[in-house]
């Protein structure tokens, strides 16, 4: 399977780094073909301009600032992403590369006159989303859960009919001890080994 | 009162500014005192930097002179005020990260000595959330309205117990007609009146 990863922290060396680490680590077990996407290592500019607002109905293929980005997006049939949940959804840099890239006539066609947009992104038969929380899971569930139905629903629509998703959250982090952390690792490699 | 309001929105000329300035106007008719941040014409960074990660656990967590403005701005503010269209249910980048960046440990709210989190916005009397939508009302309930969550849920919780919310959303805009939004508009500034 095609399968691409994208990874936001700003740190290289944070748990959410070994997570990742892990993820690829499952893939590459069962033999998938991966894709990875660093957005602060590839220094990925969140903030989706003017222009791109001004031209958000444009044809993608004017728009050469993400045509890898948006490359990468159409070729996998698996997407995970790999990140921490902040104020109960994802970082602004992951949720910039969601702005910018899944635009017009590559997520979605939205027909003239028409309020609801058309997916494109069918091919992508899996959805799985890693990350951690500092707070319990009782307090996210009161938030709303906004990244994972950020995730799951409103990006899982553009998707496959029957797009599965996994979601795979530690929930606070602020007080695991090594154990769990260690444990909440080997959960997520050994998940992304059985991706199918 | 003093009143924060934080706008979203790529252009200059969009309705987004338009709902707030008309926001902003009624708030000062009313006699509030209003500040305004248009965080794309400060040019805000949306990303939280790696050195800004480090710091967000010691004591000084913000680093950015913008930041720090804004922070000081938010612990004076007695009613918050959020204009932005919202994107993929959420809010566009540039306003999701002036929340991680600004509303960070000491502003936001604080770590106990157990290190639980404690509400640090308690000076907020009212939450104000005015936000556009490409989709239409149902689909954005099928979704979750994730950005009204965050605003309304996960930031409330660090103000005071009772600090009062309001919602104001115009949704499917692309097919809206010049009448409505107009209308939005006069329900925007009915809405900062009665605050």
């Amino acid at each position: 399977m095609r399968v691409h990863v994208v990874h936001c922290h700003p740190h290289p060396d944070s748990f959410v780094a070994a997570a990742r680490d892990r993820v690829l680590a499952g893939l590459a077990a069962a033999g998938h073909e991966v894709r990875l996407l660093d957005l602060y290592a590839d220094g990925f500019v969140p903030e989706l301009s003017a222009w791109e607002r001004e031209h958000h109905l444009d044809d993608p293929s004017n728009k050469p600032d993400i045509a890898t980005y948006a490359a990468d997006l159409q070729w996998c049939e698996a997407l995970v992403l790999v990140y921490p949940t902040w104020f109960s959804g994802q970082p602004a840099m992951l949720k910039g590369w969601i702005d910018r890239v899944w635009v017009q006539g590559v997520a979605y066609d939205l027909p003239e006159g028409s309020n609801t947009i058309r997916p494109r992104l069918r091919s992508i038969r899996r959805i799985v989303a890693v990350t951690t929380h500092g707070s319990p899971k009782w307090v996210n569930v009161l938030q709303g859960e906004g990244g994972k139905r950020v995730a799951f629903r409103s990006l899982r629509l553009l998707c496959s009919r029957r797009a599965r998703s996994t979601w795979l959250a530690l929930y606070g982090i602020d007080h695991a001890d090594h154990g769990q952390r260690t444990a909440f690792l080997d959960r997520v490699e050994q998940r992304m080994a059985r991706l199918r | 009162m003093q009143v924060l309001v934080v706008l979203a929105h790529p252009k200059g000329d969009s309705y987004n500014h338009a709902i707030a300035a008309r926001a902003s106007n009624a708030l000062r008719l009313t006699g509030h005192t209003v500040h305004l941040l248009d965080l794309y014409a400060l040019g805000f960074g949306a990303a939280m930097t790696s050195d800004e990660r480090t710091a967000y656990h010691l004591d000084t967590p913000i680093l950015d002179p913008l930041v720090r403005e804004h922070a000081d701005l938010v612990r004076a503010a007695e009613a918050l005020v959020f204009v932005y269209p919202t994107w993929w249910s959420g809010q566009p980048a540039v306003l999701k990260g002036w929340l991680e960046r600004v509303l960070v440990p000491g502003v936001g709210f604080r770590f106990d000595e157990q290190g639980k989190v404690r509400p640090g916005l308690t000076q907020v009397r009212h939450m104000i959330g005015i936000s556009t939508y490409g989709s239409p009302w149902r689909y954005v309930k099928l979704v979750n309205d994730n950005g009204r969550r965050t605003l309304m849920r996960t930031i409330r919780m660090n103000t005071g117990l009772r600090t009062s919310t309001h919602w104001l959303g115009l949704y499917a805009i692309d097919t809206s007609t010049v009448d409505e939004r107009e209308r939005f508009l006069t329900r925007v500034e009915r809405r900062m009146r009665a605050l």
